[in-house]
C-alpha cells in the first residue's frame, strides 16, 4: 500500500476536501493503486533526462494594454452564493492560524 | 433541417438520457435563437448539441457536477460564438463525465447516458450524451471536449466520426478547464465532412486565448479518389496480443481499403506507447487538483451554509459537491505535486511526455504521413462492469491518449461492427497537419463498410 490513511487526510486537507470517514478505506486502496500504477514511469530509460513536453506556442502573444468593457452577460452579484456591496460574503477565516 | 423534427427527434431521445437541458428549454431557446441567426452561414440552420463543460448564454453549464448545478456562465466559449455566427443552433447541453474525468459517461452527477445500441452498455466518454445523440441520428453534430480521448472514445463506442484537433487549434476560452496543457474542444459528426465542417468553423486564432495557434482555420479538402504517394505508420503497439479479436479484423479490413486506394502502410514503433496512461494520470489529475480549485462555495455555485470558518466551507462544499472520481483525481493530484513528491511523479511525467512526442516526431520525420490505429482496445462495455477499478476504467483511453500528451491531432471513425457494435478506426496526423488527416479519412470513408460486421 503505498499512501497510508494519514497521508490521504493530509492531503485531503491540503486539497480543502472532506472525505467521510467511512469512504476513507476504499479511498485509501483506490489511491494506493493509483500511485503503485503510475510510478512504473520511474523505470523508463531516459525518463529523468528527457526535455519535458510543453505544448502551445513558443512565446505567450501578448494584446495590447487597453481599457476595455467587461465581456461579462452580468456580474458576481448574480452568480455568488452570498454578494453585498461588492464584496463576497464568507463565514470567519480565524481557522487560518492552524 | 427543421427545428420541429429536430425537438422530436430529441424528445424522442430522452430514454438515452444524453441531453441535460430538458426539451422544453430547447425548444423555447431555439425559436430565440433562429430569429436572430445568420441565413446564410456555413452552418446556417444546423441544429448542434453541446457538452456541458463548454460555456453557454443559453442554458445551464453544470459539467455534470452538483458543484456546478443550476450555474449560468456570464460569457460563452469562443467555439460557440463561431458557430452561432456561422447560423448554427445550439440545441442543448448533453452529458458527460463529471468535469470530463472518465472513460463512460457513468461519472455523471445527474446519472449515466445509455448506448444507443444496447441501453445495458455505455456510450463511451467523458463526451458520451454528444456521442449518443449524434449515432441515434438526433442531431449531425456535436460539441465534446477532449484531455485523454473523451471525443476519439465514444465516438468509436458509438460509432460516428470523432476529431480531436491538434492542441492550440481551437480556442479554449469557455471551455471549463480540467487539464489545461491536454484539453481541447473537439468535434463530433455523423460523417468525416460533417464533422470536418463544423471543425472549420471554430478552429483559428482567438486573442481570449494565449495557447490558441495564430493560424488560419481549418478548411475541408474534396475527398481524395485515391491515397497514391501516402505512407501511413501501423504501430505494433497499438496492437497488442490482447486486443479483442473482432477489432484487430476491423482494422486489418480498413487497413487492406486503404492499400486499395493506394497507400503504402509501413510497420512502425512508438516504444513509449506502454508509459502514455501512467504519464496522463499524474500531468491530468495534477492540472485537474489546481483547476479544480476555483470551486469553492464564494464566489459562484452552490454553497454548503452552516459552516463555522471559511476552510471549512470550502471543506464541506467540495466534499458534497464533488463525486468519487473527482475527489480521486483531486487527492491524486494534490499528492504528486505535494512537496517531495513532485520531482519523482509531475516532474518525471512532463519528460515522459516529452519521450512520447518524440516518439512521434521521430515517425513523421522518417517519411510517415499519418499513423492507423484501432481507437479503443475493445468496443462499448457494460455499465458497471469498471466502475469499481478506476485503473481499468483509465485503459479504455489506451489508444488516444498519447495525442494528447503530444498535442497532435488524431480522429475516428466507424470501420464495422462487432456483434452489432461499433468499431472506430483511429488517424493520428502531424500537429496541424488536420486537412491531410481530413482528406485520408475521406477516401476511408467512402469505401470501408462501416456498419458492416468485421
Amino acid at each position: 500500500m503505498s499512501v497510508s490513511r494519514d497521508e490521504v487526510l493530509k492531503i485531503a486537507r491540503l486539497a480543502e476536501l472532506h472525505v467521510d470517514a467511512a469512504a476513507l478505506p476504499a479511498l485509501v486502496e483506490q489511491m494506493s493503486r493509483i500511485l503503485d500504477y503510475v510510478a512504473q514511469i520511474a523505470t523508463v530509460a531516459g525518463s529523468e533526462t528527457a526535455p519535458p513536453f510543453v505544448p502551445g506556442p513558443a512565446a505567450a502573444p501578448l494584446r495590447g494594454d487597453e481599457v476595455r468593457p467587461s465581456p461579462l452577460a452580468f456580474g458576481p452579484a448574480d452568480m455568488a452564493p452570498a454578494f453585498r456591496d461588492g464584496f463576497f460574503l464568507v463565514p470567519r477565516l480565524s481557522a487560518f492560524d492552524e | 433541417m427543421s427545428l420541429a423534427a429536430t425537438l422530436d427527434r430529441l424528445a424522442k431521445a430522452e430514454p438515452l438520457h444524453a441531453l441535460l437541458t430538458p426539451v422544453a428549454d430547447v425548444r423555447a431557446s431555439l425559436a430565440a435563437q433562429s430569429e436572430r441567426a445568420p441565413q446564410h452561414g456555413a452552418l446556417a440552420g444546423l441544429p448542434v448539441v453541446v457538452k456541458d463543460n463548454i460555456c453557454t448564454l443559453e442554458y445551464t453549464t453544470t459539467c455534470g457536477s452538483k458543484i456546478l448545478e443550476g450555474y449560468r456562465s456570464p460569457f460563452e466559449a469562443t467555439a460557440i460564438a463561431q458557430l452561432k455566427a456561422a447560423g448554427a443552433l445550439i440545441a442543448g447541453k448533453t452529458n458527460c463525465d463529471e468535469f470530463a474525468m472518465g472513460s463512460s459517461t457513468e461519472h455523471s452527477a445527474y446519472g449515466r447516458t445509455h448506448h444507443p445500441l444496447d441501453p445495458a452498455r455505455v456510450p463511451g466518454g467523458s463526451s458520451g450524451g454528444s456521442a449518443a445523440l449524434v449515432a441515434a441520428g438526433v442531431v449531425p453534430a456535436a460539441l465534446g471536449s477532449e484531455t485523454g480521448g473523451s471525443v476519439r472514445q465514444p465516438a468509436a463506442f458509438c460509432g460516428v466520426v470523432g476529431i480531436k484537433p491538434s492542441y492550440g487549434r481551437v480556442s479554449r476560452y469557455g471551455l471549463v478547464a480540467f487539464g489545461s496543457s491536454l484539453d481541447q474542444i473537439g468535434v463530433f459528426g455523423s460523417t468525416v465532412a460533417q464533422a470536418g465542417q463544423v471543425l472549420s468553423v471554430i478552429s483559428g486564432t482567438d486573442p481570449l486565448d494565449s495557447t490558441c495557434e495564430d493560424r488560419p482555420s481549418v478548411s475541408l479538402p474534396d475527398s481524395p479518389h485515391e491515397l497514391k504517394g501516402t505512407v501511413i505508420g501501423v504501430p505494433g503497439e497499438y496492437f497488442p496480443a490482447d486486443l479483442d479479436a473482432g477489432v484487430r479484423r476491423a482494422c486489418q479490413r480498413a487497413m487492406e481499403r486503404l492499400k486499395q486506394l493506394g497507400a503504402t502502410l509501413r510497420e512502425i514503433s512508438l516504444p513509449h506507447t506502454q508509459y502514455a496512461i501512467p504519464t496522463y494520470y499524474i500531468v491530468a489529475p495534477a492540472e485537474a487538483s489546481s483547476n479544480l480549485a476555483r470551486y469553492d462555495g464564494v464566489r459562484y455555485g452552490p454553497r454548503l451554509d452552516g459552516a463555522l470558518d471559511v476552510r471549512a466551507l470550502y471543506r464541506s462544499t467540495r466534499g458534497q459537491g464533488f463525486g468519487p472520481e473527482v475527489r480521486r483525481r483531486v487527492l491524486v493530484g494534490t499528492y504528486v505535486l505535494s512537496s517531495g513528491y513532485y520531482d519523482a511523479y509531475y516532474g518525471r511525467a512532463q519528460r515522459m511526455r516529452g519521450l512520447i512526442a518524440q516518439d512521434f516526431r521521430r515517425v513523421f520525420e522518417q517519411g510517415v504521413d499519418l499513423i492507423f490505429t484501432p481507437a479503443t482496445p475493445t468496443p462499448a462495455f457494460r455499465a458497471g462492469d469498471r466502475m469499481d477499478d478506476p485503473v481499468a476504467m483509465y485503459l479504455a483511453d489506451i489508444f488516444t491518449v498519447t495525442a494528447n500528451l503530444a498535442g497532435l491531432p488524431a480522429m475516428t471513425l466507424p470501420i464495422g461492427r462487432v456483434q452489432g457494435l461499433p468499431v472506430g478506426g483511429q488517424l493520428i496526423a502531424p500537429a496541424f497537419a488536420e486537412e491531410r488527416m481530413l482528406a485520408a479519412a475521406l477516401a476511408l470513408e467512402s469505401i470501408v463498410p462501416a456498419v458492416e460486421e468485421a
